[in-house]
């Protein structure tokens, strides 16, 4: 075999060695490769396919990974067999390769991934999406950290239509945020670290994040979920953006977007306006009361009875808003779902239920008033058993008499008492499987300053609003009303943006 | 007031002061010819009497119109012009002669007289119809007082003019001096019992209906009608504490709270009807109570106070009744609920409906206890995950900036801080 081959088969080495040792021997490696490659590109060029061949990327990962980034760079690589020869040495690395070798390569290997989808055009962005989606869960199987490779991704993904390949990895929970100064003392390539230890800035296998990176991540993640009609998903997503931690008063155009869309998608998931969770921040709050206002009117008139309110709404808001925010679709799909969420929620008053009774009951927000036959409602009882929305049965029975709808129990109400509890033991895994990651991001934040820094400001912040809260309210009673009042004006004046 | 009106009102007041004495008296009269068919023409000539009695031309004005469409034939429809210009005259000299007064003793810089001579402004505007000038001058009195009964006395006054102006929000704050007399002062039971009754008021007209229950039934009757007959009568308080009570206390609460209460009792004695109504919705049987109130319901849309309530809590007592009423069964025909409720309003199946999806009538929700159970659980792995990521967001300094310097003194309401970041102080 070629002496050269050798060099390139030389690492990893055999099993044995401690993680500090295969780190030394991984760096040497790396430096031995970029010498062969740098005295002997010509040959590397010429038989790329050769050495390639005898390059397994699963085992020798870092010497393939090196060999791509030298073709890469290489200005001879740009006829179109050339390309496509490129294009298939990537595919093959990316599917296959050993996580622990390229932790110690970060920096090349996010290089070379940023070319797979880059605008560069190795790849259609169908094959983009799905190799890099399957590089990113290579890296980190948990999928729990966001890294820069994750926002373009869904960017791309988004944009061309190819959302179904990145699903495996936007339905991942996101919980690390990549930071710097997060590296530990331990070698790269121990698998035991968490992601954030080794996935971060430092470890160049991400880019340092913006918040409107992680905010545009998750809002595209929310808008992908739409496309899929993956409602629980979607407003998970939005009500991300929505809560996201803001401070000193900031709120940003993105999360009163984000608002917008998940009161909407709230509505078709649940039937009813969501409600703001506990965590969402002070300032977002407010400037969600005021810029949100049309479309938390829009979800208060979707609890009214009559359609009317809701189509009224719907004509405020249709007129500019929808159109400029990009949600006239989605609102449409809103009015489409009021009446069936109608007829859903009347599993709640009723066992059984004559189709007329439901055509007097619940009204089409698409024309303002109740169906016009009992077959359109039929029709419609009959659509929504068969997509699984409405657990039920139409009956019609033999002696002529009208037909009527039976509500069967939901999967929750039938289920028997073994079943309820082998459901309550897998939930209990899940809370028990967080344990370790408590520990992991406990022990992180304990010695991480900003944390640490940021934790005494609040502390300190929120004493000085309690002390300032007292002086207020100690201060006389026409006065401190007189206060409220003022503050509500300054609020109700607030400039659209 | 011509004799029989006059022997009414006397043999009313003889039985313990019912009547209401000052401005609102007009209020009352007035609001019960524009509200009433039948008492419409009497009670406008009333106010009529009354707003003659009085100095407020304004509302003498309003009478004899409203009179005047009611009945133009009436010999009270026709406005009595030389009364007004010498009232109009009279109310002048008096305001300018209060002033000159006020002024003097301003620039003798003699406290007490300032506060008196401002009292007497504000009682002047008050009864010449002007309570915006009133209250002001009221308001101007706060700066020399100097005793607590003095500081109790304007409290009262602002009261009233607040009352007048329907301007609720404000009667808790004016009352406060009256409720922070110490108790060892032989008026503290007096003033308290006012206090209760303003409040009651207040919160009535804010519709925070079980506060103004409490406040009414607290409301003690051992205290003479007197002190607080310029804002309600003794009927009123029974009245007003009984309907709220019904629509917002359960049975027991009922019990405790006011039958069981000796002082309330009293109250309940000169309305027994709303202790009829009390007693059988706590005896369980409700149709007989809202049968009851129903037969009263014309008269207390002639209230001032509870008119304005009186569809809503008459809809939360029979709402009660029905999800009291079913308590014991698990299962009950319509048609034995509709004889039960018979009676004027909706379908009983339409009531239902609308009480279950409400959320006021638990039928059917035991069955769902289940996936209920599960989803609080699958809530709390998710709460656990995103509390957890929130803490790395912060750790990681990533999260979203406004342009508020914590502490700083320049805070401004609204800014834009980037062309992504909109900032909010």
């Amino acid at each position: 075999m070629d002496a050269r081959l050798t060099v390139l088969t030389a690492f990893p080495p055999a099993a044995g060695i401690d993680n500090e040792e295969y780190y030394q021997n991984s760096q040497q490696h790396a430096k031995r490769v970029r010498e062969l490659v740098r005295d002997n590109a010509q040959w590397i060029r010429e038989s790329a396919d050769d050495i390639l061949k005898h390059v397994n990327p699963a085992v020798y990962s870092l010497s393939y990974l090196m060999i791509l980034e030298f073709l890469l760079q290489s200005p001879g690589w740009t006829s179109q067999q050339a390309h496509e020869s490129l294009a298939s040495y990537m595919a093959q690395f990316f599917l296959q390769f050993d996580a622990r070798q390229i932790r110690c390569k970060g920096s090349t290997w996010s290089d070379v991934l940023k070319e797979a989808y880059s605008e560069r055009g190795l790849f259609p962005a169908s094959v983009a999406v799905e190799l890099v989606t399957a590089a990113l869960l290579r890296l980190d199987p948990s999928g729990s950290i966001i890294t820069s490779h994750h926002c373009n991704l869904v960017e791309l993904a988004y944009n061309t239509g190819n959302v179904g390949a990145l699903l495996p990895l936007i339905e991942k929970p996101i919980i690390y945020m990549p930071a710097k100064g997060m590296s530990t003392a331990q070698p790269l390539c121990d698998m035991s670290l968490p992601p954030p230890a080794y996935i971060n800035p430092d470890s160049q296998l991400t880019d340092a994040l913006t918040s409107a990176a992680v905010l545009q991540y998750d809002f595209l993640c929310g808008l992908c979920f739409i496309e899929r009609r993956m409602w629980q998903q979607a407003f998970d997503a939005f009500e991300r953006c929505v809560t996201y931690p803001t401070r000193d008063g900031g709120c940003s155009k993105i999360m009163t977007e984000a608002y917008n869309k998940w009161i909407l998608v709230g509505l078709l998931l649940t039937g009813k306006p969501p409600t703001l969770p506990e965590t969402t921040s002070q300032a977002a709050k407010k400037i969600f009361a005021t810029q949100g206002k049309p479309y938390k009117l829009f979800a208060q008139a979707f609890k009214s009875e009559t359609a009317g309110d809701l189509v009224r709404e719907f004509e405020v808001i249709n007129s500019e808003l929808l159109p400029n925010e990009g949600n006239v679709e989605l609102a449409k799909l809103v009015l489409a779902h009021y009446q069936r969420w109608q007829i859903i929620n009347l599993r709640n008053i009723y066992t059984n239920i004559s189709l007329e009774k439901i055509q007097e009951r619940t009204q089409s927000a698409e024309t303002g008033a109740p169906l016009p036959t009992v077959e359109a409602v039929d029709q419609l009882v009959q659509s929504m058993i068969a997509d699984g929305s409405l657990q039920g049965a139409i009956e019609r029975p033999k002696d002529g008499s009208p037909a009527y709808l039976t509500f069967l129990s939901s999967p929750a109400q039938g289920m028997s008492e073994v079943e309820f509890s082998a459901q309550v033991n897998k939930v209990m895994q899940g809370i028990k499987a967080l344990e370790p990651i408590i520990e992991a991001t406990n022990k992180r934040l304990a010695s991480n300053r900003e944390y640490i820094s940021h934790t005494v400001k609040r502390q300190f912040d929120a004493a000085r609003e309690h002390k300032l809260g007292l002086q207020s309210a100690g201060g006389g009673f026409e006065e401190s009303s007189f206060h409220i009042e003022e503050e509500e004006d300054l609020m109700s004046g607030l400039p659209a943006h | 007031m011509d004799d029989r009106k006059l022997a009414f009102f006397t043999a009313i007041e003889d039985q313990g002061g019912v009547i209401v004495k000052g401005r609102t008296r007009f209020e009352r009269l007035f609001h019960i010819g524009r509200s009433s068919v039948p008492l419409c023409v009497d009670a406008l000539k009333a106010a009529v009497q009354e707003a003659k009695a009085g100095s407020d031309i304004l509302r003498y004005q309003m009478a004899v119109n409203s009179l005047f469409q009611a009945a133009p034939n009436e010999p009270e429809a026709l406005l009595d012009k030389a009364w007004m210009e010498s009232k109009e005259k009279e109310n002048r000299d008096t305001t300018a002669h209060l002033q000159a007064e006020l002024q003097g003793y301003k620039n003798n810089l003699i406290k007490e007289s300032i506060r008196m001579g401002n009292e007497d402004l504000g009682k002047h505007f008050e009864a010449i119809g002007d309570v915006e000038a009133a209250m002001d001058s009221f308001w101007k009195m706060r700066t020399e007082v100097s005793s607590t009964e003095q500081l109790v006395d304007l409290g009262k006054l602002l009261v009233r003019v607040a009352i007048e102006r329907r301007d609720w929000k404000s009667i808790g704050n004016h009352l406060k001096p009256l409720n922070s007399v110490n108790d060892s002062d032989p008026k503290a039971k007096a003033l308290k019992t006012y206090s209760k009754i303003a409040n009651g008021i207040a919160a009535l007209g804010q519709e925070r209906y079980k506060e103004a229950a409490f406040c009414f039934v607290e409301a003690s009757s051992g205290v003479p009608p007197e002190i607080y007959n310029q804002i309600a009568s003794p009927n009123d308080v029974a009245i007003y504490g009984g309907l709220l009570a019904l629509a917002t206390m359960d049975r027991h609460e009922l019990q405790a709270n006011l039958l069981d209460n000796d002082s309330f009792r009293e109250f309940l004695q000169r309305e027994p009807h709303i202790r009829r109504a009390i007693t059988q919705f706590v005896n369980g049987r409700y149709a007989a109570c809202i049968e009851i109130l129903e037969s009263y319901r014309p008269d207390y849309l002639l209230d001032i106070y509870l008119q304005k309530h009186v569809p809503k809590l008459y809809a939360d007592i029979r709402t009660k009744s029905i999800v009291q009423y079913l308590k014991p069964f698990s299962c009950v025909r319509l048609d034995t609920m509709q004889k039960a409720f018979n009676g004027p309003g909706p379908s009983i199946e339409d009531e239902l409906f609308t009480m279950i999806k409400d959320g006021k009538l638990n039928a059917r929700i035991d069955a769902i206890n289940k996936s209920k159970a599960l989803q609080t659980l699958e809530n709390y792995e998710k709460q656990a995950l995103d509390r957890i990521r929130r803490m790395n967001i912060m750790a990681a300094d990533l999260e979203v900036k406004g342009s508020r310097k914590p502490g700083g003194m320049n805070d401004i309401p609204f800014s834009m801080t980037t062309d992504d970041t909109v900032s909010l102080a």
